[in-house]
């Protein structure tokens, strides 16, 4: 029955072709290999995400008058409805940690060498959108932590030259964050970045598949040195290597949303008074330091305006890393790129613990 | 709380304006003669008049002068020929004159009209009401009159915070005299006894001081909120209930309806005080020693019976509130949403209060009713809190199990991982 029905598909999907490549496809193992599965694991998180946010869907209401009162419906009264929610808010921070820490990887072995350039663009770009779906998706309870926030947020884009005044508008809905804001953010969250997210996952992934795992410059030399590499199969070891991860970083999910369960806090109210310790989610955390750190003006310029643009042209040099690291083509090690990428990995940290010290 | 009696206080805020020679004025005048030569003076007491009426004064901000209050011709040079009787000069006014001069423009309701059309025109009236305007009447010249309170230059509207009678400095204005042992000496209460000076000491010991300086609400009551303030005088027999009910309603109709009303000469007071009113407790319910009812009440008598009910009753809620919230909050922390119940609990603390309230009435049974009603809703929440905490457990159990899966299917998949390697 099983194999009429593959024949049957066969015919009509070329399964044996895809079958063959899949049978014959190999993952170098080295030393470094360890690293391969943070992509993995990025990815099962992707589809927790997507999996928790339908059914997250089923009950949400995006209103001012509502919202807040829907997740609280979720939470209390909707069976597993606490466990979706919890799972989804956690699993939104491993996701965007895991996406730092494949993209940290994939920048120290060099992976976006030539002729992954787009592999590592498509990449950031989904780190980016990641940011934007925890962005669009922490105002979403309505509660008063996250308006405030956004508020912040949102006010930051007003610093752009320009256009500053346009984006604020463009994000906000109008002049204030209000539940134009909210139901904006909704249609963000739920279709403008998942939609975005499958085209460019869908590349990043095809790609991979396309070139197969690149392997660290130290590996690549010792094979081109005449060294033979171990290759495993990618099927079935490496998949079940990987999904062996996955079920690890289900387990801490599992542990995370049980013993530390994302808090609703008060409903939002605009009238309130600002309550003290307002500070946006972690991954934001180390430019939101930065910019309070920087005086008012510089040389004549506004402080925040400078430290927005200069964080604008730390993105655009992130994108052109695979162009820039263009001095070593024989994989030789940049020192320059290195040493770039250990102090951004040191600010972050620094900068995010110092943030929630300073709160 | 009653904020119209202050109102009444800013209707004497002018503090002495002849009706006849002022109406027209309305832009601040040139310093007079009066002022000039005063502001020489090097006696305080003549040069304190001229110097204070140059400060902030509603009156010369209005356009009003001197002569206005005093009479004299402001344009003399001479003294003897500005105060000469034929002048109008009238010296300082003095006793009933000072009501008489206050009055010739805060009695005027058609003068009035133009400078501050809201005002009360009856001062004059209520003051002659009062044991000030009584005693002066009798020819005691020691008592209040206007500028008693209000000043007499320099005055100030009642809202300005720096006025004597500015909602805050009502007790210190009432207590420079009040509290002048020498100066009430001679003075007696209805009663015959002599009139108490510790009046602002007792005060500032009572909730309404520390929740008008304390909370900073400035409708807490203070002296003349009970005591009317042109009118003053101590509410009389059977009218405590009423003073104290225009800020505690409920409770005044509450009481109005038990035995106790036709009982206590001084109702309220009774068991509350009067100027030092602490903090009521529910311990001054009951038969134990710090309870007020066995100040008449003897064991085993009808009011002992019915105050141990009430007080057992409103123990009871009390407890089984804060056992739910213990409970609530032990939810909470294990990560279950319980706005519901917290909210439900406020409800229960509510007839809490309501029994309280309804407690002023002396009848057991309605308070019993409205115990009764909280202590459903702390039932209630109980029940939830309990599923709750068993939903908390159910929960651990389940990620336990899970992980344990989860655990299994790890080591599987590198036990497979291994041997496909081997």
């Amino acid at each position: 029955m099983t194999e009429q029905l593959f024949a049957w598909l066969d015919e009509r999907l070329d399964l044996s072709g895809l079958r063959a490549f899949v049978a014959e496809k190999t993952v170098p193992v080295h030393r470094h290999s360890v690293w391969y599965y943070m992509g993995g694991i990025t990815l099962f998180l992707v589809g927790v995400q997507v999996a928790t946010g339908i059914l997250l869907l089923l009950y949400y209401r995006p209103s001012a008058s509502e919202a807040y009162e829907s997740v609280q419906f979720i939470v209390s009264q909707v069976e597993f409805g606490w466990l979706i929610r919890n799972l989804h808010s956690w699993s939104a921070n491993l996701l965007i940690l895991m996406a730092f820490v494949h993209l940290f990887s994939t920048f120290f072995l060099r992976a976006y060498r030539k002729p992954r350039e787009l592999t590592w663009i498509t990449g950031v770009l989904l780190l980016f959108i990641m940011m934007g779906f925890g962005f669009s998706g922490y105002l979403l309870p309505w509660n008063e932590l996250a308006f405030f926030a956004t508020k912040v947020g949102t006010g930051i884009a007003g610093a752009l030259p320009f256009v500053g005044d346009f984006m604020v508008r463009f994000l906000r809905g109008g002049d204030d964050v209000t539940g134009a804001t909210l139901t904006r953010f909704y249609g963000i969250h739920v279709a403008i970045l998942p939609a975005m997210t499958t085209a460019l996952l869908g590349t990043h992934l095809l790609l991979i598949q396309r070139q197969g795992m690149s392997v660290p410059p130290s590996v690549e030399k010792r094979e081109k040195a005449g060294e033979t590499i171990p290759q495993e199969p990618f099927f079935p070891n490496y998949v079940l290597h990987d999904v062996m991860w996955w079920y690890v970083a289900l387990a801490v999910l599992a542990a995370l949303a049980l013993f530390l369960p994302w808090e609703l806090g008060k409903k939002a109210d605009a009238f309130a008074a600002v309550p003290a310790g307002i500070r946006p989610e972690w991954y934001f955390l180390a430019m939101f330091q930065t910019l309070k750190l920087i005086p008012s003006h510089v040389l004549g310029f506004e402080g925040e305006m400078l430290g927005v643009m200069g964080f604008n042209v730390a993105a655009v040099l992130l994108f052109l890393v695979p162009f820039l690291d263009r001095k070593n083509p024989d994989g030789r090690q940049n020192p320059f790129i290195t040493f770039a990428g250990v102090v951004a990995v040191v600010y972050l940290i620094v900068f995010t613990i110092y943030g929630y010290l300073a709160a | 709380m009653a904020t119209w009696p202050r109102n009444f206080l800013f209707a004497a805020l002018v503090g002495g304006v002849l009706a006849s020679a002022a109406p027209a004025a309305a832009q601040a005048a040139p310093p007079s003669g009066c002022q000039t030569c005063h502001g020489d003076q090097a006696q305080p007491a003549l040069a304190a008049p001229a110097r204070d009426f140059a400060g902030t004064d509603v009156h010369r901000d209005r356009g009003f002068t001197c002569v206005d209050c005093h009479g004299g011709n402001p344009n003399e040079t001479d003294k003897a020929k500005a105060k000469a009787p034929a002048t109008g000069f009238k010296g300082k006014p003095a006793g009933q004159m000072v009501i008489a001069v206050c009055s010739r423009c805060h009695s005027d309701a058609a003068l009035m009209r133009k400078y501050a059309p809201k005002q009360r025109v009856d001062q004059a009236v209520e003051y002659a009401t009062s044991v000030h305007g009584q005693q002066l009447a009798k020819g005691d010249t020691k008592v209040a009159t206007c500028v008693s309170c209000h000043g007499a230059h320099g005055v100030r509207l009642v809202g300005d915070a720096q006025s004597p009678v500015y909602v805050l400095n009502v007790a210190t204005t009432c207590t420079k005299c009040h509290a002048d042992a020498d100066r009430m000496k001679g003075y007696m209460l209805p009663d015959g006894s002599p009139l108490p000076t510790d009046q602002r000491a007792k005060y500032e010991k009572s909730v309404h001081h520390a929740a008008m300086v304390k909370g900073n609400d400035l409708s807490a009551p203070t002296c003349n909120d009970c005591h009317g303030n042109h009118g003053a005088a101590p509410p009389g027999v059977g009218a405590i209930a009423n003073v104290c009910g225009t800020c505690h309603t409920v409770f005044a109709t509450k009481f109005a309806l038990s035995t106790h009303s036709q009982i206590f000469d001084r109702s309220c007071v009774e068991c509350h005080g009067n100027h030092d009113i602490a903090e009521p407790t529910d311990a001054m319910l009951g038969t134990d020693k710090a309870a007020l009812c066995t100040n008449c009440h003897t064991e085993g008598d009808n009011g002992s019976k019915a105050a141990t009910a009430m007080r057992s009753e409103i123990e009871k809620l009390k407890e089984a509130i804060s056992h739910s919230q213990a409970l609530v909050a032990s939810a909470e922390n294990a990560g279950m949403e319980m706005g519901e119940q917290s909210l439900a609990l406020r409800e229960a603390a509510n007839q809490l209060t309501l029994a309280r309230t309804e407690m002023h009435a002396f009848d057991p049974k309605p308070v019993s009713a409205v115990l009764q009603a909280g202590l459903g809703i702390t039932a209630k929440v109980d029940s939830e809190g309990q599923a709750a905490l068993a939903e908390v457990s159910y929960r651990r159990t389940g990620l336990a199990v899970s992980l344990g899966a989860i655990l299994l299917v790890v080591v599987a998949l590198a036990l497979k991982i291994r041997s496909l390697r081997a």
